[in-house]
């Protein structure tokens, strides 16, 4: 464990924690999410995404992925992106399981994945109206409740 | 004169007859069916349920009827009187009462042509219904025709070389005075009808055209109301026409045997036929169509090709 | 078969094949499937957001509401996510009673499903049988919890109910029979020659796309690949039960029913081990009402595969973020790449192979009150 801080040292690791015996927290910059998936793709041969969580900080949008390290160890690599430019790489290149969670995570709450293949809504209504992400904060379900009745 | 409202009389009151034993036959396949899968079946209308499809149909005939906007409306509504039609005429053929009918020196020509008539009228039906699903329907039928077709026909030729008559009724007849059955003498002809004539009713295996769980219900998917009741009921008539033409063909044919009238036999082996049929249904899983094309042509076309060159050298 | 055009052909919302609301858009060229694109979302509740909204006493109801056939493995997860974030331990016979319910739901549910991928085939005989036998486990665990379906026997802390001597040996009565009718229909599935030539080949998944797609649970294991959260993350009491992680390397349509039917007997054994085993004791502990702030990951086993919750609390009696991942969303990647290049009569087998439960997967919508 000690060896896969040092080795992760250089990209960007603003904080590691291990709440319980096999689940790891590891939150970085988030210019390094994609050097860091391969590294640990080539390193650790982590190839399982389990999902990806978006969470609406207020000025900032949270990306989790949740990865499992031979479906035991559960890591997640956490970065934030600000709401002034909500682009992140795709990862699907890397991983192709990530197509739907990515897909989801654009619905949800307007994050652009750069360079994923079709970016169509998967869950929401095709006459949903632009711009409106209901996991966002500042959709209250009141606020979305008045919306569909339009 | 007063003869010819007799017959048209006893012609109305025969083709009521068919489609009352129509109604029993499905009720008895259906209590098979489902006794074989552990269910009750029919149970409330009548006893045990044995009016249960008669109530179907008349439920149905009371439900809202359908067109749809895209389809081709006079061949979309003119195809389920000509389903209920074909069969009714295949049965004024074959000798329920001892003799057919209508019973004329090449009947058995006329039945196949019945037959193929029907496969026809399906993919018709899906055609002009505008609909994927029953498109993909009508085409698996005709597909499947293509290939039960020659087996089916040749199946009907075995009993005829033997006993020198295309006629049904002669046929019968002469397995009556030879007191035989063709299912002892032609037995792979026996299982070829049979397994033809599953495919022909579109049963489970063969139920491609109208796989549920596949393409909703095959080619039947947009009709509804008194439509879709006449073709049940085309089914149940098609029904006993198969089980009527195995029994008049292999199974001894159909005639007095002592006090006992033809008609009573009739239905007697045509019920044996229609239990075989359930349990089939029941016991197996539904083939893709490939697999049936693939399947008829592999085994059963040679296999039928081989009991004709046995009858017609050694038998 | 080329014939050079494609047809659109719409698998639902509405089909017979999914029991559930929703769209596969399949391209199809003659009788293969060229492509496909899902549309899911037709029965979103908004539950991640109702979440959020609500206390997590509330929350664990919504949980047990997110799917209606692994109602118990939801609740599961979201006691383990909620437990995580003060890292409460629950006593021994709480834990044992949760992995029975938790085992009594997987063999309702793979009994379902292998019923229903018989019924897609068209064996309906087999169905039938199979629901039946379904029905005992549905009484045994009504017995248990007073609910057949939503059993509400978890709660924060432990769980709600006990199991007393006398259901233990109806449960073991029960269970006996149960066996040895799967190992019959086992038997008959293994030997059924039209059952075989719909499921053998159809559907394959190599290991190596079901890894890179990020497939899960049976449909995994089906493809040879030896993963089950109860081994390699154990969760309740799985790490002292003996049991096998049941593989089968034929990647198709096939190795998934034996798998799943498999996997029952295991269940059954798993069953047994932890009725005999049960030391007596608390039921529950008591658990707080409102949560430091915190972050915690729960991972069950569902009868589907890998079921992720993940929740954000934020110091008050609701969390910040709850997260739901289902099996179903993980598999779909997998079963769209399955799906390419297969017959139109396979669709619905190959479908049903991943034993897809939409309202897991789906999860939020905003609800119309009138």
């Amino acid at each position: 464990m000690e060896d896969l801080i040092k080795k992760i040292e250089p990209f960007g690791v603003l904080e590691f924690k291990r709440p319980k015996e096999r689940r790891i927290f590891i939150r970085i910059k988030s210019e390094f999410l994609r050097d860091l998936i391969s590294f640990l793709i080539g390193e650790y041969d982590l190839r399982h995404l389990s999902t990806i969580t978006g969470i609406d900080l207020g000025e900032e949008i949270e990306l989790l992925y949740h990865f499992s390290y031979k479906h035991s160890i559960e890591i997640t690599i956490g970065i934030k992106i600000p709401k002034s430019s909500l682009k992140v790489p795709t990862i699907t290149d890397l991983i192709p399981g990530a197509i739907f969670y990515e897909k989801e995570v654009h619905d949800m709450l307007g994050v652009v994945f750069e360079g994923h293949p079709d970016l169509s809504p998967l869950i929401l209504p095709e006459n949903w109206p632009e711009g409106v992400h209901p996991l966002r904060k500042d959709y209250s379900i009141e606020k979305l409740k008045e919306l569909i009745k339009k | 004169m007063f003869e010819t409202i007799f017959e048209i009389i006893s012609l109305i009151g025969f083709i009521v007859f068919i489609i009352l034993i129509a109604f029993f036959y499905e009720w008895i396949d259906r209590k098979f069916y489902a006794r074989i899968q552990n269910r009750y079946g029919p149970l409330y209308t009548g006893p045990s349920g044995i009016l249960q499809p008669i109530a179907d149909f008349i439920k149905l005939l009371l439900k809202e009827d359908i067109i749809p906007e895209a389809s081709e409306k006079r061949i979309f509504s003119l195809i389920p009187i000509i389903y209920v039609l074909l069969p009714i005429l295949a049965l004024l053929i074959i000798p329920i009462n001892g003799k057919g009918i209508i019973s004329f020196e090449g009947d058995l020509i006329f039945l196949m042509f019945l037959s193929a008539m029907i496969t026809l009228s399906v993919f018709l039906a899906g055609w002009s219904s505008a609909c994927n699903f029953s498109r993909i329907g009508g085409v698996r039928a005709a597909l499947q025709m293509l290939s039960y077709e020659i087996p089916f026909g040749l199946s009907l030729i075995g009993p005829a070389i033997v006993a020198n008559s295309l006629c049904i009724t002669k046929i019968s007849e002469w397995q009556i005075a030879n007191s035989t059955a063709f299912i002892f003498l032609q037995p792979i002809g026996f299982a070829v009808i049979m397994i033809s004539l599953l495919a022909e009713l579109e049963l489970i295996p063969f139920d491609v055209p109208e796989a549920e769980t596949e393409i909703v219900a095959g080619w039947t998917t947009e009709y509804g109301g008194g439509r879709y009741a006449l073709i049940r009921l085309g089914k149940d008539l098609e029904l006993v026409m198969a089980s009527m033409l195995i029994s008049s063909l292999y199974l001894g044919g159909i005639g007095q045997i002592f006090f006992i009238p033809p008609i009573v036999i009739a239905i007697i082996k045509s019920i044996i036929v229609l239990l075989v049929m359930s349990l089939i249904r029941a016991l197996f899983a539904r083939y893709r169509i490939d697999q049936v094309i693939s399947g008829m042509w592999k085994y059963l076309f040679p296999l039928m090709i081989l009991q004709i060159i046995i009858v017609q050298f050694i038998g | 078969m080329r014939y050079g055009t494609t047809i659109k052909v719409p698998f639902g919302p509405q089909h017979p094949a999914l029991k559930e609301p929703e769209c596969f858009l399949f391209e199809v060229e003659g009788d293969f499937v060229v492509n496909v694109k899902p549309r899911i979302g037709y029965i979103h509740r908004g539950i991640e957001k109702a979440f959020e909204n609500n206390t997590y006493m509330h929350d664990l109801y919504l949980a047990e509401r997110i799917c209606g056939i692994c109602s118990h493995a939801h609740t599961v997860a979201f006691t383990q996510t909620v437990e995580g974030l003060v890292s409460l331990e629950i006593p021994q016979r709480a834990q044992y009673i949760r992995l029975i319910m938790a085992e009594l739901e997987r063999l309702h549910s793979h009994s379902l499903w292998v019923g229903i991928a018989a019924h897609e085939a068209g064996f309906d005989t087999m169905f039938m049988y199979l629901w039946r036998d379904r029905e005992m486990i549905m009484d045994l665990m009504e017995e248990i919890s007073g609910n057949r379906v939503l059993h509400a026997i978890n709660t924060i802390g432990g769980v709600r109910r006990d199991i007393n001597d006398e259901q233990a040996n109806k449960i073991r009565k029960y269970l006996d029979k149960f066996e040895e009718n799967i190992k019959n229909y086992i038997k008959v599935l293994e030997t059924e020659n039209t059952f075989l030539k719909r499921t053998v080949g159809v559907g394959i998944l190599k290991p190596s796309d079901a890894i890179a797609l990020c497939a899960v649970g049976p449909t995994l294991r089906a493809s040879g690949i030896k993963n089950d959260v109860r081994k390699d993350d154990p969760y309740l009491l799985y790490d002292e039960i003996p049991f096998e992680v049941i593989t089968h390397d034929g990647c198709d349509v096939f190795a998934r029913t034996i798998v799943r039917c498999e996997e029952m007997l295991e269940s059954i054994k798993i069953i047994r081990y932890a009725l005999d085993h049960m030391p007596k004791g608390e039921l529950k502990v008591k658990a707080p009402r409102t949560f430091p702030p915190n972050e915690s990951i729960g991972r069950v086993e569902a009868p589907r595969g890998e079921l992720i919750h993940y929740t954000k609390s934020n110091g008050t009696s609701k969390p910040e973020r709850y997260k739901v991942r289902s099996p179903t969303l993980g598999n779909l990647a997998s079963v769209c790449k399955t799906l390419i290049g297969a017959h139109i009569a396979d669709i619905p087998m190959i479908l049903a192979g991943i034993d897809p439960c939409f309202s897991c997967m789906d999860r939020i919508l905003i609800k119309k009150r009138s």
